[in-house]
């Protein structure tokens, strides 16, 4: 194992009264694509910004390499770079113009800067829209101009806030691409998501919920930390067979996944045991059942909506 | 801290400056208004006597005396005279008859004179700009008394000869008396530093002060809070550049920018308002400094704003007394000494001075140097206070 890039002792961050993080505790190693994962409101934003020392942690700490994020805050930010949820490059410069602003704000100069540029725009592939301004790229390349620009300084790890929110699937698979070619360079990747598939690209994956980190662990370790397995039904009506279902107090919670209702339970084996005897539900037409593994899109259900039952105790 | 680096200063100040270049109606704007407003302002400004009151004239007495007088006060500028028309509503009914003054020559008025019991003129006055009524009494006045004069050579002109004689045997002093009282009394006046008492030559810091300020002030105020509305601020807060590299970067364009517009205000006050500028480094000095504060207060304004919209509300209120109170058009000494204090908080107030003092009062370093300090003061501390309050962002 390599050395942890990024360490997190106890950070919290509270506005008042609202605890945003709390006493997080977290190692991300040298290469790994950490994917930070949680509701909206959970706390990833502000857990990202600390880590950015744009604001500062009200208890506890955290080290980049070594530096504290906040009092060595300066130092710190040439170790990084950061690409915010919200398209936030300047879009009446060109894709040039803001590649050389973010140079020279990161110190890049003279002939090394004009050789990163053009190995950049070569990796994100905008070499024919060089003189375009950044408001004329679709959001996809606006994406990657993002990205590119984080990179002229050519530091160790990146923060990305969800990177690929609203691009099409194409635009997604490309970013996707160069952040897997990045962590083979030997870049530390620290991502946030909403995408259950993005989710099983990373290495490693922590799940915050109302600040506090509840599970750490390989996309792998974190789908078996379900203690049960899912039941699956096939059903029709579907939709009044949805509500119904939801009434039943022994299911923890209904999804609908292609065409089947899938079942969140304590104990499945044994409610289905009784369903075979009994189907309590005279206007709906059981059709079929099976059993399946849960997957990511599972545990953030589980996990974001509190189903203990259904969980192991804690992955930490 | 380290010391600001001049490449990443550079660095910003160019993205500054094509964010100024690529936003072309902004641009348009900036450079057309300054000498447009230049114009404007100087012929607004380019006198303060008023001239064409509209006034009513009521000559209720109709004699040849009476014509000689109205002779007279019909050639004076202040007014433009009306008779009364056919809807004439009274003489005190000025809005009625669309007047800002009326004069009443009553009936017997020659009469009055001849008989040695002069009846006073009526004259009704609309002083609600308190101005106008001074102005207009003070001309009626001083048409009176010319024509008082004329009247009175008249008399003497007219007088027999025996009377003339008779005053010959006058002790020689108290005919010289008689002769000094005669003639009217005069003062020999020289009007220094503005020789020619053209009001343009006083305004003329006013006008350049006033559009560099709107200017600067606005344009200066939404930077900080563009890039705040944008999201750019928090990128620019990740990278490595110091705060102080931020504010100076963003302040060089616009200093360059203005700086030219202070040229360009000149020519055109100078081309087309023959206006003279003399002691071209003091002047250039004055306005640096000034410039380099009014840049400051915008840049505090940007930077204590959460919006684009705050900013341009905040600088309108912050805007609105100096206008008033910095004594661009208007000296000073007009306003009540307790309010003056408020005025020298307002970096046009000592931006007029100097240039005054410099240009007008061709006056030594001396007369003007509490002036620069306190603009350089000013630029400290308001760049100071936006450095400071790009710190709060981070916390």
């Amino acid at each position: 194992m390599s050395e942890p890039v990024i360490v997190l002792d106890n950070l919290s961050k509270s506005f008042g009264n609202v605890h945003a993080v709390e006493d997080l505790s977290l190692q991300i190693e040298e290469g790994s694509i950490f994917g930070f994962l949680g509701a909206n409101g959970a706390g990833k934003t502000t857990t990202m910004r600390m880590l950015c020392g744009l604001t500062h942690p009200t208890a506890g700490h955290a080290t980049i390499e070594g530096a504290d994020v906040w009092k060595d805050r300066y130092l710190v930010r040439t170790k990084f770079g950061y690409v915010p949820q919200r398209f936030s490059l300047y879009r009446d410069l060109t894709v040039l113009e803001n590649f050389r602003f973010f140079g020279g704000a990161y110190r890049v100069a003279g002939a090394k800067l004009e050789r990163r540029i053009e190995r950049l725009l070569r990796v994100i592939d905008l070499q024919e829209k060089r003189n375009t301004t950044a408001q004329n790229l679709s959001g996809g390349m606006r994406q990657l101009l993002a990205i590119g620009c984080a990179l002229v300084h050519d530091p160790p790890l990146l923060f990305f806030d969800e990177p690929t929110a609203g691009l099409d699937p194409v635009h997604r698979q490309q970013i996707w691409n160069l952040l897997y070619d990045l962590s083979n360079e030997g870049k530390t990747i620290f991502v946030t998501t909403h995408y259950m598939d993005e989710v099983e690209r990373c290495t490693e994956v922590g799940f915050i919920e109302s600040g506090r980190l509840l599970a750490r662990a390989s996309p792998r370790a974190m789908k078996s930390s379900f203690r049960v397995r899912l039941l699956e039904l096939d059903v029709e009506p579907l939709m009044p067979a949805l509500v119904r279902l939801r009434d039943v107090p022994e299911l923890l919670g209904v999804s609908l996944r292609s065409g089947s209702l899938r079942l969140y339970a304590q104990e499945p084996e044994k409610l289905m045991a009784r369903w075979r005897e009994n189907w309590p539900f005279p206007d709906v037409r059981l059709l079929g059942e099976r059993w399946v593994e849960p997957d990511m899109e599972d545990v953030f259900t589980a996990y974001s909506q509190g189903y203990d039952g259904v969980l192991k105790k804690s992955a930490l | 801290m380290k010391w600001p680096a001049p490449g990443a200063i550079a660095s910003v100040a160019y993205k500054e400056f094509l964010h100024i270049y690529r936003d072309r109606r902004v641009l348009l704007l900036v450079i057309i208004l300054p000498p447009l407003f230049t114009v404007i302002f100087g012929h607004a400004f380019e006198s303060t006597r008023r001239t064409g009151v509209p006034t009513l004239l009521i000559d209720r007495d109709q004699t040849p005396r009476t014509a000689r007088f109205i002779e007279i006060i019909s050639k004076d500028k202040t007014f433009d005279w009306r008779m009364p028309a056919q809807d004439f509503q009274g003489e005190s009914d000025l809005i009625g008859n669309g007047v800002k003054a009326s004069l009443v020559i009553p009936a017997g008025w020659t009469d009055s004179l001849n008989k040695g019991d002069p009846k006073p003129l009526p004259l009704y006055l609309d002083d609600s700009d308190t101005g106008t009524g001074e102005s207009v009494e003070g001309a009626v006045q001083q048409n009176l008394g010319t024509f008082q004069a004329k009247e009175r050579d008249l008399v003497v002109e007219s007088l027999p000869e025996d009377v003339i004689e008779l005053g010959k045997k006058l002790p020689v002093d108290v005919r010289k008396q008689f002769v000094s009282l005669m003639t009217a009394w005069t003062t020999e006046s020289k009007n220094l530093y503005n020789p020619n008492a053209r009001f343009i030559d006083y305004v003329v810091p006013g006008v350049i002060g006033l559009i560099l300020q709107l200017l600067t002030v606005t344009l200066m105020a939404c930077t900080i809070a563009r890039e705040r509305e944008s999201g750019t601020l928090y990128q620019l807060l990740v990278t490595s550049l110091q705060r102080g590299e931020i504010v100076i970067g963003k302040m060089l364009p616009y200093l360059v920018v203005s700086a030219f517009l202070v040229l360009v205000i000149m020519l055109v006050s100078r081309w087309h308002f023959s206006v003279t500028f003399y002691q071209l480094p003091a002047l250039a000095i004055v306005c640096l400094l000034f410039l380099l504060c009014s840049l400051g207060l915008g840049l505090l304004i940007s930077a204590f704003s959460r919006t684009q919209t705050q900013a341009i509300q905040f600088s309108v209120f912050f805007l609105l007394p100096v206008f008033v109170l910095s004594g661009a058009f208007a000296p000073l000494e007009q306003l009540p000494q307790a309010v003056r204090y408020i005025s020298e908080f307002f970096p046009l107030t000592h931006f007029c001075r100097a240039f005054r003092l410099v240009n007008m009062y061709h006056a030594g370093l001396q007369f003007y140097f509490n002036d620069l300090v306190i603009l350089l003061a000013g630029a400290v501390i308001t760049f100071l206070g936006a450095a400071f309050l790009l710190k709060r962002i981070e916390q």
